[in-house]
């Protein structure tokens, strides 16, 4: 009996060793002694929001248990080994994937004019926003147009014998402020999960535009506009520190326009004067893409 | 004596490899799983009538308003197949066609020094305004979530992009007396293009869930027909007729209520 209790007893013990083996393998052998080095280094309790406490990208669930702040660096290594995922990882409400709050947001973005018929404006940009809140911030934006006359405006002449009033913009600069009142995810295919949200933002800087005279070779003028402006807009979460963002903008433009009556070779000065002015609604679509300063981020919550 | 040490010793090797053998077989929970379990199936195998407004968002001299009816089938979650008809009820005036018209000289004989410009009533009388279009597309659902706005509502929702054949019928927007174009030069370098035109059709659409069977739709879609808006030259050649159609866009914002059948959505795995 005390022999075959014996050998059950070795049996059991070979098995359960090389199962143990099997199981930790040498990449996760690496991730273990990488979890004790960390372990080591922030000391008994990770703090939060350190080189792991980012959740991971590309919309895959987070399932390495980040905040376990009453497990030690021993503890650690040896649950991450033997690979940590239970149910009790999985959470009713996941955090926000995203955060914003005291972050810089660098945002270069192209993109065009889609309410002019007759000249269109294509724009290189770039918005430096400060987020005071996950859902509010405040920025500068900065644009520098180049324009193209429409197939429109060339057949004014040939159909009509007219020649259209037309002004371009060269660039603008505003002082904005913007607030998310929608956030959301999707699945992809039902495969991946993609986080995103929806802003609005408004207000108010200047243009500086430029007449297109209509006899060519007379004398142009510029004009600094006052532009408020509106906009509504989307971002999508790609990584901890990347976004994907559109916007449509609409900048109320106070301009002045070269007058109707204009005589042949005015000077720019007389021209100006006897300008004639009117609002215009410049609406532009723009695609760019948000860089977050700093890079990472922490969660001030429990999980 | 042996014996005596390596029963012990042999008993607390075994309790303490059983956990880690149960500890190693653990794997995760959600491997293999789906992105959501007990998903809402608001598309899958189901019809989709819909009705509702739209309105031009690009047009020259009139944006034209319509009323518009849609029927589909979602194939799968994500592939439907459906039908488009917008009907036209109503076209405004744009600025730029007031302005233009407002610039015009009513003189008859015209004033010599503006002889090449038309009055009018004659650039009045070859405008056209769309009568109505009928499309046939497909439609891919690559997105699909849930959004909160302000932290308080929650709802379904469902990006779509589609793409398919398209028909416009155009029809003269003002009486006055222009021609209808044919492949024959008209007098006084003015028709009217009216009838069907053939193209293709293009955009994106958004559904918002208020419960498993009414959805909010809203669509921006662009129609792509051989066009001549204006009636007038456009190829230089000093007359009208139908060498002057081009490719326009009509590009349409669109919104309405859409119902799916069945009323009740079933519920994934």
């Amino acid at each position: 009996m005390k022999r075959s209790a014996v050998c059950l007893f070795v049996v059991i013990a070979i098995g359960g060793w090389g199962a143990v083996a099997s199981a930790a393998g040498s990449g996760d052998k690496g991730k273990a002694e990488k979890a004790a080095d960390k372990g080591d280094a922030a000391g008994a309790v990770p703090e939060e929001g350190g080189p792991n406490s980012g959740p991971d990208i590309g919309g895959e669930l987070d399932l390495s248990d980040k905040e376990a702040k009453n497990v030690d660096a021993a503890g650690m290594a040896a649950v991450r080994a033997s690979t940590t995922l239970s149910w009790q990882d999985i959470v009713v409400v996941p955090r926000k994937r995203f955060l914003k709050g005291g972050r810089f947001e660098l945002a270069p973005y192209t993109g065009i004019s889609v309410n002019d018929i007759l000249v269109r404006h294509y724009v290189f940009g770039v918005d430096l926003n400060f987020f005071l809140s996950n859902a509010l911030w405040i920025g500068l934006q900065g644009n520098y147009y180049i324009k193209s006359l429409t197939e429109q405006e060339s057949l004014l002449g040939l159909q009509y014998n007219r020649i259209p009033t037309l002004n371009r913009y060269l660039y603008s600069g505003s002082l904005n402020m913007g607030y998310v009142p929608v956030y959301g995810k999707f699945a992809l295919f039902n495969k991946s999960i993609l986080h995103w949200e929806i802003f609005i933002s408004g207000g108010v800087g200047v243009t500086q535009t430029e007449i297109i005279p209509r006899t060519p070779g007379d004398a142009v003028f510029g004009n600094l506009s006052l532009t408020p402006n509106v906009g509504i807009g989307g971002r999508f979460f790609l990584l901890d520190w990347l976004t994907i963002n559109y916007a449509v903008r609409d900048y109320l433009v106070i301009d002045k326009f070269e007058s109707t009556n204009r005589p042949r070779n005015q000077s720019s000065a007389d021209a100006k004067a006897q300008a004639d002015g009117a609002m215009v609604h410049n609406i532009m679509f723009y695609v760019g893409a948000g860089i977050y300063l700093p890079t990472k981020f922490s969660y001030k919550t429990p999980r | 004596m042996m014996k005596r040490i390596a029963l012990p010793f042999l008993f607390a090797l075994t309790l303490f490899t059983l956990p880690s053998i149960a500890n190693a077989q653990r794997r995760s929970p959600l491997a293999d799983a789906p992105a959501i379990r007990k998903r809402v199936e608001l598309r899958q195998t189901r019809l989709e009538f819909g009705a509702g407004m739209g309105t031009s968002v690009n047009q020259t001299f009139y944006h034209g308003l319509t009323v518009n009816v849609r029927l589909g089938f979602h194939l799968t979650d994500w592939l439907s197949i459906s039908g488009v008809g917008g009907f036209g009820v109503s076209s405004l005036s744009t600025g730029f066609r007031e302005r233009l018209i407002d610039s015009l000289q009513p003189a008859n004989p015209p004033n010599p020094s503006d002889s090449r410009a038309p009055s009018p009533g004659d650039a009045n009388s070859s405008l056209n305004k769309t009568a109505f279009f009928l499309a046939g597309q497909a439609e891919l659902t690559p997105f699909t979530g849930k959004y909160s706005m302000f932290g308080k509502l929650f709802a379904h929702y469902d990006f779509y992009v589609f793409g398919g054949a398209a028909a416009m019928n155009f029809a003269a927007a003002n009486s006055g007396g222009a021609p209808a174009c044919t492949d024959t030069p008209a007098n006084d370098k003015r028709c009217t293009l009216t009838g069907m035109q053939i193209g293709g059709t293009g955009g994106i659409g958004f559904h918002s869930f208020f419960n498993d069977f009414v959805a909010l739709n809203v669509e921006l879609r662009d129609i792509v027909v051989k066009d001549n808006p204006a009636g007038r030259d456009v190829d230089g050649d000093m007359n009208a007729d139908k060498g002057d159609l081009t490719w326009t866009h009509h590009v349409m914002a669109m919104f309405g209520l859409t119902l799916y059948l069945p009323s009740t959505a079933s519920i994934s795995p």
